[in-house]
């Protein structure tokens, strides 16, 4: 049994009964050694459709989950409960849980590193007062608004009001958590939360291939939110001058908001400084300015200045990228494909107005980033497979177009793998607005292979 | 990938119960047992099915039986038509499975045991339709029709499968308006079963309760039956433990009841 990757957290979902035999069938070394490998910021296992679970049952999956953790720092648990599975888990375990518990999937995204949706009014309530207190200050930490209720009494009164909140949180206890850096995407800046001692940890904690992606797909400001730093180290120096020079590379920007010197010495500063690292006192100073934020290129995603030309490997490999994204729209809107044109060039889109986009990096023996754009009436039936019905909620239609995408990159990975060909591919990026793609493609030239699917008209661009 | 074309011509070419089988289930049907017996000797493979499932260690006999008409008299008549079903169902199961990680061992195992434990089942609610009782044997054809369906397109059905934990019901469903029971009671009807085996066996899918409160309760038992079977080691290894998606607030209000009956600790 695999997990299921979606905005960075795995999922494993087994069904029906899990005693010990059923759930150490679930998980074989493979399973295991594959989520070991995972790049997800979380690895939960879904008990929503298990309808029967023992403590044998629960073992090898904590098993496994405390093999993930210790690798890879990130936190591990169950989701989708109900009450009496959660209490019955509380009494399996009790005192010597590791492990975290969410009621529900979207609650676990809340925690996540890389959530989404920021600045949510969660009521908060536990009845052991130092979870309570654990759970506000991780969700004030990841941007939102916790409303803690000290009593049942006062919970079962203010949950009697759902529509006050955003969710209610209960029934939630936090484990050890993910030493993950918290990142989020503010416009086109991605602002990461670090806190308390800065030293060696933070290249184990910070999640450099996200960071990689985001320079890739063309994220010019990276703000970190610094208020709760209290001091850092020469490692920790060295790892952030390292980052500045990398993101130099891409014209990208590192800035510190609220980071205070009363315990790390002033040379530290300079040196930062010196390898092009910004200082703010407060975050609004850029977030709130729009003249600076524009001149850090926190206000669009502007072209990368290092615009690389498409080669010939990429050229010779371009039947396989085309063979995976035919074959994969093909799949998920059972029609059949006609090539139309290909060309050399910057990306044409010729009418820009009720199209999206999702490009996908691949980085390894070879490495580029594959653009594919739909017009809106193609993505929404590609997407309905994965959605279950015809939607025009373009969040949910941009979500699975995500996903989508990154079904290609899959199947791109695998065709270049029986070529000998090993890459990894980075996460999706989407564009509802495609002056974004055109800016961030500015001056790359690739490969664009014009197609129809029933007579929609849609554009593959390979690019580096 | 999967068209309605496809499974038009899949349901198309599911050869029509031969004639001896047909003649056999009539025969049981009205409780003569020697004469199925002779009709059922002569389909060599038939014989050879029937001889091969009831000295399996499941059915506990101490000494080996040979004898048809033995064997029909050891099983009765509703243990007769269900073997003749299974042996029907046999008929549609590949000769190698590259879908689902089972084999013909693996499989008859999986249909001994849904109609041993549906025996129970229907036994606890009084239940003596023999029918319904032969309703457990379409069960496993929905097995069988995804891995006739899937098995071409596993590498993308695997893709597509790591990017949404979609189950493959569903995905035919979402692709062809089709679900795989839909695809069952196509197949029993060219089988001429009777009316109620379908009946119980689309609502066992989870997804389609039925209007007849009879159908339904069997439907959830059913279906809570096949996942009780389906999270056994052997099945979760051969990759069957979410082929469909499991209903548990379908369920929820005969879970009780089963957990007793079958004893689940």
């Amino acid at each position: 049994m695999r997990a299921v990757v979606h905005n960075g957290i795995g999922v494993f979902a087994p069904q029906g009964f899990l005693d010990g035999n059923a759930a150490n069938a679930c998980l074989t070394l493979d399973d295991i050694h594959a989520t070991i490998n995972l790049k997800a910021d979380m690895i939960l296992v879904s008990l929503k459709k298990v309808v029967f679970f023992n403590r044998n049952g629960l073992d090898a999956f904590v098993k496994m989950l405390n093999k993930v953790r210790a690798k890879n720092h990130i936190t591990v648990g169950f989701c989708d409960y109900d009450n009496k599975k959660y209490d019955a888990i509380m009494n399996f375990y009790k005192g010597e849980m590791s492990f975290s518990l969410f009621k529900t999937q979207n609650i676990a995204a809340l925690f996540s590193a890389s959530f989404k949706n920021q600045s949510k009014t969660l009521l908060v309530y536990c009845d052991d007062k130092s979870q309570r207190a654990s759970i506000a200050i991780e969700l004030h930490d990841n941007g939102h608004n916790p409303v803690i209720a000290q009593s049942l009494e006062e919970f079962k009164e203010k949950s009697s009001n759902p529509g006050s909140y955003d969710s209610i949180i209960d029934n939630t206890y936090l484990g050890q958590m993910g030493q993950n850096i918290a990142s989020r995407v503010t416009g086109n800046a991605i602002i990461y939360t670090v806190s308390s001692f800065l030293d060696t940890e933070i290249s184990d904690t910070f999640n450099i291939a996200y960071h990689n992606n985001s320079l890739n797909v063309g994220f010019k400001l990276f703000i970190f939110d610094a208020y709760k730093v209290i001091s850092m180290n020469i490692h920790a120096l060295n790892f952030f001058s390292k980052l500045a020079s990398t993101a130099a590379e891409y014209n990208a920007t590192i800035c510190f908001a609220g980071l205070s010197f009363e315990k790390t010495p002033e040379a530290f500063k300079e040196t930062m400084e010196d390898a092009g690292i910004m200082f703010f006192e407060q975050m609004d100073d850029i977030l709130q300015d729009k003249e600076l934020l524009k001149e850090l290129g926190g206000s669009s995603s502007v072209g990368s200045k290092n615009k690389r030309v498409i080669n010939k490997t990429l050229v010779t490999e371009l039947p396989r990228f085309i063979d995976a994204t035919i074959s994969t729209i093909e799949m998920m809107t059972n029609s059949k494909a006609v090539k139309e044109t290909a060309q050399i060039n910057e990306i044409i889109i010729p009418q820009i107005e009720g199209k999206i986009a999702s490009s996908v990096g691949f980085y390894g023996a070879i490495d580029g980033m594959v653009i594919l754009v739909f017009p809106v009436e193609i993505a929404k039936k590609a997407c309905e497979l994965l959605i279950g019905e015809k939607t025009e909620d373009m969040e949910l239609i941009l979500d699975s177009l995500s996903e989508l995408v990154n079904i290609v990159g899959g199947k791109i990975k695998m065709l270049l793998a029986d070529e000998n060909i090993s890459v990894n591919i980075t996460l999706p990026r989407t564009y509802s607005d495609l002056n974004d793609l055109l800016d961030m493609t500015d001056g790359r030239k690739g490969a664009q292979i014009n197609l129809a699917f029933d007579n929609d008209h849609f554009s593959f661009f390979l690019t580096r | 990938m999967i068209t309605k074309e496809k499974i038009d011509n899949y349901i198309e070419k599911i050869p029509p119960s031969p004639k001896a089988l047909k003649e056999t289930l009539t025969l049981l049907n009205n409780g003569e047992l020697v004469k199925a017996a002779k009709v059922a000797q002569t389909d060599l493979a038939l014989s050879a099915y029937l001889k091969s499932i009831v000295n399996r260690p499941i059915y506990g006999f101490k000494n080996s039986v040979s004898d048809i008409s033995q064997i029909f008299g050891i099983l009765g008549v509703t243990g007769s038509q269900q073997a003749v079903y299974n042996y029907m169902m046999s008929l549609l199961s590949p000769n190698q499975w590259k879908l689902f990680g089972l084999n013909k061992s693996s499989f008859h195992t999986l249909q001994d045991a849904l109609v041993i434990k549906w025996q129970m089942i229907l036994n606890h609610l009084k239940i003596e339709s023999k029918d319904l009782q032969n309703a457990i044997t379409l069960l496993p054809a929905s097995i069988i029709v995804s891995e006739a369906l899937f098995c071409e397109h596993i590498k993308d059905v695997n893709l597509l499968r790591s990017a949404k934990a979609l189950d493959y019901n569903t995905i035919l469903m979402r692709l062809c308006k089709v679900d795989l029971f839909d695809i069952c009671e196509q197949i029993s009807l060219k089988w001429e079963m009777p009316n109620e085996v379908a009946k119980v066996v689309q609502a066992a899918s989870g997804v389609k309760p039925s209007e007849d409160a009879q159908m339904n309760t069997l439907g959830k038992w059913m279906h809570l039956l096949l996942f009780y079977e389906l999270s056994q080691p052997m099945f979760i290894e051969a990759g069957l433990n979410d082929f469909i998606d499991f209903q548990i607030d379908y369920i929820e209000d005969i879970y009780e009841e089963f957990s007793t009956l079958m004893e689940v600790a």
